[in-house]
């Protein structure tokens, strides 16, 4: 008996989660955080020109720019388009202990230098500078050893673009080196947050998730964080 | 700059190392520039440009004040790379000066110049050597008071490199103190915010600068920042909101306060800060390098304050962390376990016999006496140590897991002086009459051991070895007693007898005194040892020692008295006979006490030539003393007794 109004109770927490899902337009968000996120992320990622635009646009008070915005927007810019040895320079000229301190991050540059040679198709000095500089921090840590092996593995095929490989040439790779970079800048710096909220928010949204998953309830799953798309909780019901 | 460094292999270029030579300003800039980008991030040209002989050159242009600033600034900077390489790389830097270099181009810059901010940040880097260049970095007060405003006034990395410098440099009273008056107080606690990531190297060179010295400690809790004190200030630190090693840093300082003096053992910041705090950080969920250092910590914190024992030992289920961090595999956190345990243990009964039975400790100290580092080794017989005091665990546990042989086998085995001092302490407690340890450690060869340790330069060893021995002959069988002796030797003993520590005479005297109980012995060892016996008391009585020394010779005059025929040796002997009756009339009453119990054994009636023995006595005025003593001190009974042996004769 006491099993079945147990039951019963679940059912009825479930239905009542759906239903508060379904009213969440009540809850408000003020446009002023939404404005302040976004301008935390265009900040925190070097995005200064938008940073300004926005603030007009949305008439909000100046952002507080870091010193080092300029210099972290041309890094970006110079780790994005491929001329790393520039990147190099300019953050040793910002901090210079950064990639000492960080090597396996100094590694990642130097990944991206060899990957720029590999989509040049200048084969020959990929390998020698791929043995010059590379080499070293491959045999000094097991991850970059798999990251570079990955990497010169390119050099296998015809076409490095049609490989099992070729996301280390999309741009999205060399992003991903940019931010980590951008993010190692402020850490450096001592800014409390080196990743934008916004990133902190949907990260939570996924931790979230993750524990529901690992309790086997069953909620409304965000499973497409770019556009918000959010499973209906009956599909879930077998 | 067509040719990029990332391109560039230091072996193979040869002109830039010349353009470092260049006349013009511009090429030389230039080619820094080229040769640091080449050696960030890489060992290997690190190595390389320090083996072309560069680095002199670099030295030079980083130094001369004639230069481009920027020349000055990216040679230093460079000189920095190059001290993030290898360790072999910075040794190579040490040895060729640069650490005298960079505090001369400390002296002469700017405090807020970029060129400050690198040398110190290279400056930084050469300290976190396990070699570092103390000794480059004189206490010369008006360089410490310029580095001291650098911390204070520099920029964040300046702040943060030359307080983590100091922090390691700090390594003796002389260097506190300088410190101290050159204002690294204040420095240091402008940089323990509530959210400055910078915390951790003020936290470290607080720490350096209170251990053990109570006059900083003092100046330190004086010390405010934005209106908090310092020991507010790593209250708030050790508090649950902290990373785990800030709390760890803010916690050691206040215990580090607390053993200085300058914190009470009550004191809120050390009760419910610093203790709680350790105890927290000594749980399974923290990492086992900062467990490591909580339980060692603490073992500090509480080492001597029994209350800080108790209220440590029901903390957050302290002891079952601790259990199972002697568990963990490294041997630094063995061995802070072990010291908690031996602290916590060191004065309460209850709180040992919990060690033992709640957590099975004997057998990991065992093993830890076996354990190939010697720090787990000497942390493990600190622990024993502290649990041999219990007179209980001595009878069961300590028998039970025979500690005594690894202990022994500790001892025999060419110990360090430490675990020699600790080692024998712990066998003084061994050695105990009542504990069943003594008879096998007798066989190991114990005697010879502890002989052996009074022979020792070190005082504490010697006071150790002849206090073990001492208690070896408490009540021994007449056995042991001659293998004492004849084991130590006269010669050593009279050396001991003229040692600098009063401790050791005391326990010499004391042995003598053990040596020298029950009749059948007094007389067996006078029989054999007399002259050396008598000689040694009288050297004490003439000697300008203190007078609990001299007690300790009377009482062993008052022993020989006691024997059959040792008590003949004493009358024969008017010098010794004169000096008792004096000492019946010594101000001091112990002497006087002690001068009174050897009469008594020797006027006492029945047994041969008694008669005999108390007329010379009376003859001598020892009866005359007695009466005068009497007049003075009515209610003494040994008196009355003495006289009353001496009225059934008269």
């Amino acid at each position: 008996m006491s099993f079945e109004i147990a039951t019963n109770n679940l059912h009825e927490k479930q239905d009542k989660k759906s239903y508060d899902r379904n009213k969440s337009d009540d809850l408000q968000i003020s446009r002023t955080d939404m404005n302040m996120l976004i301008m935390n992320y265009l900040v925190t990622e070097g995005f200064k020109e938008a940073a300004l635009k926005f603030q007009q646009e949305a008439g909000l008070q100046e952002p507080a720019l870091c010193s080092s915005l300029d210099e972290r927007i041309m890094i970006r810019e110079a780790v994005q388009g491929g001329r790393i040895p520039e990147a190099i320079s300019m953050v040793n000229a910002l901090h210079p202990e950064l990639l000492d301190n960080d090597r396996y991050l100094y590694f990642h540059l130097q990944q991206l230098q060899l990957l720029e040679l590999i989509r040049a198709g200048r084969a020959e000095e990929a390998l020698a500078f791929a043995s010059a500089t590379l080499a070293e921090a491959g045999a000094a840590d097991r991850t970059a050893l798999t990251e570079l092996e990955r990497s010169l593995a390119l050099l296998a095929f015809p076409d490095p673009h049609a490989s099992p490989f070729a996301d280390l040439l999309l741009p999205s790779h060399s992003q991903k080196i940019a931010s980590e970079l951008n993010a190692a800048i402020l850490k450096m710096e001592n800014q409390e947050y080196t990743n934008p909220k916004l990133c902190s928010l949907l990260r939570m949204i996924l931790w979230s998730q993750n524990e529901l998953d690992k309790h086997n309830v069953k909620y409304p799953k965000m499973t497409d964080l770019a556009n918000a798309t959010i499973e209906q909780i009956h599909k879930l019901r077998r | 700059m067509q040719n990029l460094s990332i391109f560039m292999d230091i072996e193979s270029s040869r002109s830039y190392v010349d353009e470092l030579f260049s006349s013009e300003a511009g090429s030389v800039v230039e080619a820094l520039v080229a040769l640091k980008n080449a050696v960030i991030g890489s060992n290997r040209q690190k190595s390389s440009v320090i083996q072309q002989g560069v680095v002199p050159r670099l030295l030079q242009l980083s130094t001369d004040g004639t230069l481009d600033p920027n020349i000055r600034l990216e040679a230093t900077i460079t000189i920095g790379s190059l001290a993030k390489g290898t360790p072999e790389n910075v040794a190579s830097l040490i040895e060729l000066g640069s650490a005298t270099t960079l505090i001369e181009i400390l002296r002469t810059s700017p405090v807020d110049s970029k060129l400050t901010e690198a040398a110190l940040c290279a400056l930084r880097s050469l300290f976190l050597h396990p070699q570092a260049p103390i000794s480059a970095l004189p206490a010369d007060p008006s360089l410490l008071a310029h580095l001291t405003q650098i911390a204070r006034e520099g920029t964040p990395t300046s702040r943060a490199s030359i307080i983590r410098i100091l922090s390691i440099w700090c390594g003796g009273s002389a260097q506190q103190d300088a410190l101290c008056a050159a204002g690294a107080c204040a420095a240091a606690a402008a940089m323990l915010g509530p959210r400055a990531p910078q915390a951790l190297p003020a936290l470290d060179l607080l720490a350096a600068m209170c251990f053990e010295n109570a006059a900083v400690s003092q100046c330190a809790i004086n010390t405010r920042h934005n209106d908090k004190s310092v020991p507010a200030l790593l209250s708030s630190l050790a508090g649950r909101s902290q990373p785990l090693p800030v709390a760890l840093g803010a916690a050691r300082g206040l215990a580090f306060l607390h053993r200085a003096g300058a914190l009470d053992a009550s004191d809120p910041r050390v009760v419910y800060g610093a203790l709680p705090c350790l105890a927290r950080l000594c749980t399974r969920d923290v990492p086992e390098e900062i467990r490591a250092t909580a339980a060692e910590t603490l073992a500090y914190l509480a080492e001597v304050d029994t209350t800080l024992q108790r209220l440590a030992a029901i903390s957050n289920h302290l002891m079952t962390s601790l259990a199972d961090i002697v568990t963990c595999p490294s041997a630094a956190a063995k061995q802070g376990a072990f010291k908690c345990f031996a602290s916590l243990g060191a004065n309460d009964e209850d709180i040992r016999k919990k060690i033992i039975e709640t957590y099975g400790l004997m057998l990991h100290v065992v093993n830890g006496m076996n354990n190939p580092e010697p720090m787990v080794r000497l942390a493990a017989v600190r622990c024993l140590h502290s649990l041999s005091r219990s007179v209980q665990q001595l009878r069961t546990t300590f028998q039970d897991h025979c500690v005594w042989r690894p202990l022994m086998q500790l001892l025999t085995d060419s110990p360090g002086t430490e675990l020699l001092t600790v080692g024998s302490s712990t066998l003084c407690n061994l050695l105990l009459e009542f504990s069943p340890a003594k008879e096998p450690m007798l066989d190991q060869g114990a005697v010879e051991m502890l002989c052996a340790l009074t022979r020792r330069p070190e005082a504490a060893l010697r006071l150790n070895g002849i206090w073990a021995l001492m208690n070896m002959a408490f009540q021994a069988d007449q056995k042991v007693k001659q293998r004492i002796l004849c084991c130590l030797g006269t010669e050593q003993m009279f050396r001991l007898l003229g040692d600098a520590d009063t401790r050791v005479i005391m326990k010499t005297l004391g042995l003598l005194r053990n040596l020298l109980s029950t009749k059948s012995h007094i007389d067996a060892i006078m029989q054999d040892y007399a002259d050396q016996v008598m000689q040694a008391v009288i050297v004490v009585l003439e000697g300008s020692y203190p007078c609990e020394v001299k007690e300790q010779a009377l009482c062993i005059l008052g022993n020989i008295g006691d024997g059959e025929r040792a008590k003949d040796l004493l009358m024969d002997n008017e010098d010794v006979l004169r000096k008792l009756v004096d000492y019946l009339a010594h101000p001091e009453r112990s002497l006087q006490e002690a001068a009174l119990f050897c009469v008594s054994n020797l006027v006492r009636a029945g047994g041969a030539g008694a008669a005999a023995r108390q007329a010379r006595l009376a003859e001598l005025g020892v009866l005359r003393a007695l009466r005068l003593l009497q007049r003075r001190t009515t209610t003494n009974h040994t008196v009355k007794a003495a006289l009353a042996q001496f009225n059934e004769f008269t």
